[in-house]
């Protein structure tokens, strides 16, 4: 274990936004905007084209922005690399800022630019276009099946967080009328948007302070089938009416998130991390979905490479930001040229959060004795007030990963405002930015959860629609909005409901592990998998539609490729190592998913190296 | 008024009962909304509310607004039904 006391927190914090502002500038916008993308504020977008009142409606570029960003962000950002910081802060951090750029932002902006191209199409019918129909069905397919995958990852942790910051629970659950006032306030009253924005965030303030004082009880299980009666209901609700009025008032809650994170960062500048820069390239099992408490082997054993991608998500890269970008938003954008603050602007944006308001803050309160003694602070004192013991508990890595992420946000909060305010505050805004994250976590997942369920039923429609000119009543019934909404949420229900308990020797007690320890890395996996299928496409489309060549055809070639082998050997080590030892339940379940998606992946690459060819003749 | 609109009107006036009595009266007088655990009525009667609060509106003014309308046709050109 080597801690590196050199660094103080003011340096990650600006080596993190030079970077992100030069990726931006020279990056998004020189090549990929003008060079690749070509984007031109003269065309029609389909938002107007195809207005449908439902799905394809134009927004405001911020709203869009705040849509997409809060879409995308979901629990990725936060427990990937909550969960990653078991090899050591500096890798989480180097991966973060390598994804983003050259993976995760590119595949961003590049989906909703070709899908804006065709009609608003989601990624997998476009690669139809470059890789023949055949491509086209078992893209949809395979994003089927991650959907599934990230829906019963996320019902899983917005309960658990729940259930641990049932304060979370109560505010989130009053947003919602809060934003759905916002809206109607706006489209049916003539509340202008400046009114009814103050109107929502005094609402959303009050409604902050009373869950505070009073939290929200549920059991897990129950939590499940609430969320899953919400997912249902909210995608197949009319965009203008729940999406963009909820996602643009989330947008000013994320910003105050991200914002906070940077002054905590700023405030703490001269402080140094109490945890270490690297542990072990190889990490334990357990971050990579093994039981707690099983044996030493090959199935306690997480290689940073290839598995980093299984662990961490959406922080870096994700393909469902592809099916995002060329799904929901991409039939949104009233303008090409707001695509680069939607796409390139909001993968960014969504790195920060990870780097800034997770790896940062668990970095530094990585012990808690560590940080008493440089602090001077009561920290011990303050975490028992969340049932935290810190004699037993020293370490925050030993907590889950959304409360590693919820109580570390917090502690740096505390101190960078008790630095200002006084050490008499640490513990009261402790408890209220552990919540204010949690909070914040559930908003992501909350937006992810309807987001994802609509995404599912495009794909599912478009999955069917062979079958149109053959039967249209047969039709009409399969690809039927709830049809198409329910399927996959009772699928990924299902994975999300049951608890195991498993004894911890080192611990010597039994704990209970959420679903999501099981299922995150089937549903990092897929979906890092499906990120890389999502930028080949994406770079055939520049190839092939656009005639890109050369050095900016590679810039966007070679990091896919290079993420298709890490993820393919990350899924390829999972299901050898780890599957074996699971519950029947998830060996059938993210195990066959995982096994179809492989098959299906290696299929499609096939079919990527045809296209590439054909392209080229 | 159409017997859409009626059952989503009826739905949103639900709702808004259960929302205030369970934030102004079970919540401001108990500290709490159900209990850690266990699935209480009272959890259950404001998720229900939450529910709730996402259809009623949506079914009692579900059409698109008369504003979205009017940008869309000057746009494409095109008349909305």
């Amino acid at each position: 274990m080597f801690v590196m006391d050199a660094i103080p927190v003011i340096v990650i914090l600006l080596v993190v936004l030079v970077i992100y502002g030069l990726a931006y500038v020279f990056y998004g916008k020189r090549i990929l905007e003008k060079k690749v993308a070509r984007a031109s504020p003269d065309r029609l977008t389909p938002a107007y084209e195809k207005f449908d009142g439902i799905d394809y409606v134009p927004a405001n570029k911020y709203v869009l922005y705040g849509h997409h960003f809060a879409s995308i962000a979901g629990a990725g950002p936060i427990i990937g690399p909550a969960l990653a910081m078991a090899w050591g802060w500096g890798l989480p951090l180097l991966w973060v800022l390598f994804g983003n750029i050259f993976i995760g932002a590119v595949h961003d902006y590049l989906s909703i630019m070709a899908s804006v191209r065709h009609g608003g199409v989601t990624i997998m019918s476009i690669g139809e276009n470059v890789m023949g129909k055949k491509a086209k069905y078992i893209f949809l397919a395979y994003v089927w099946f991650a959907l599934v995958l990230v829906l019963a990852a996320f019902f899983s942790v917005a309960s658990s967080t729940f259930v641990g910051t049932p304060t979370a629970a109560t505010i989130t659950v009053l947003f919602m009328p809060i934003a759905l006032l916002f809206g109607l306030l706006v489209y049916r009253t003539g509340v202008s948007v400046k009114t009814g924005t103050l109107i929502a965030l005094a609402l959303l303030i009050a409604a902050f302070f009373y869950s505070l004082n009073t939290p929200l009880n549920l059991t897990y299980e129950a939590w499940v089938i609430v969320l899953s009666l919400y997912s249902i209901i909210a995608a197949a609700l009319p965009v203008w009416y729940l999406l963009q009025p909820r996602d643009y008032i989330n947008a000013y809650l994320l910003w105050t998130f991200v914002a906070l994170a940077i002054i905590g960062a700023l405030l703490t500048f001269n402080y140094a991390f109490t945890g270490p820069i690297y542990t072990s390239f190889a990490g334990p099992g357990t971050l990579i979905g093994a039981l707690p408490g099983t044996a030493a082997g090959r199935a306690n054993v997480a290689y940073f490479w290839p598995t980093v991608p299984l662990v961490i998500a959406c922080g870096a890269l994700s393909g469902f930001h592809s099916v995002v970008g060329s799904g929901t938003t991409s039939k949104q954008l009233s303008n090409e040229l707001d695509a680069l603050l939607v796409g390139y602007g909001g993968m960014l944006t969504e790195g920060a959060v990870s780097s800034l308001a997770v790896i940062t803050p668990i970095a530094l309160a990585w012990s808690f004795a560590g940080l008493a003694t440089a602090t001077g602070l009561p920290v011990s004192e303050a975490l028992l007030k969340v049932g935290i013991n810190a004699t037993e508990v020293p370490v925050i890595i030993r907590l889950g990963g959304a409360d590693r992420f919820a109580v570390g946000y917090g502690l740096e909060q505390a101190v960078a405002w008790s630095r200002v305010l006084g050490p008499g505050v640490f513990e009261s805004t402790f408890l209220t930015f552990r919540t204010f994250a949690a909070w914040a976590l559930a908003s992501f997942v909350m937006t992810t959860l309807d987001t994802s369920n609509r995404l599912a039923r495009f794909a599912w429609k478009e999955m069917f629609d062979w079958l149109e000119p053959r039967s249209k009543s047969a039709y009409r019934v399969i690809t039927n909005r709830w049809v198409g909404s329910i399927i996959p949420v009772v699928l990924g229900a299902l994975m999300a409901y049951p608890q195991i308990r498993v004894y911890v020797p080192e611990l010597n007690e039994y704990r209970t592990v959420y679903a999501y320890s099981i299922i995150w890395p089937a549903f990092a996996g897929t979906n890092q998998l499906l990120a890389a299928l999502a930028l080949l496409t994406a770079a055939l489309w520049a190839y092939a539609i656009q005639k890109v060549r050369g050095g900016t055809s590679l810039l966007i070639m070679i990091p896919a490729l290079f993420l298709w082998i890490t993820v393919t050997a990350g899924l390829a080590w999972w299901l050898y190592a780890i599957v074996p030892g699971l519950p029947p339940l998830y060996q059938a379940g993210a195990g066959t998913i995982v096994a179809i998606s492989l098959a299906l992946d290696i299929l499609l690459i096939g079919l990527f190296v045809t296209g590439l060819k054909r392209a080229r003749l | 008024m159409k017997a859409k609109e009626v059952i989503g009107l009826i739905m949103t006036l639900l709702s808004l009962i259960i929302f205030a009595y369970e934030v102004f009266y079970v919540g401001l007088t108990g500290g709490r909304i159900g209990v850690k655990g266990e699935v209480t009525s009272d959890a259950m009667l404001i998720s229900a509310g939450f529910l709730l609060i996402l259809i009623g509106p949506a079914l009692w003014l579900g059409e698109v607004p008369a504003n979205l309308k009017k940008l869309i046709e000057a746009k494409t050109g095109r008349r909305l039904s």
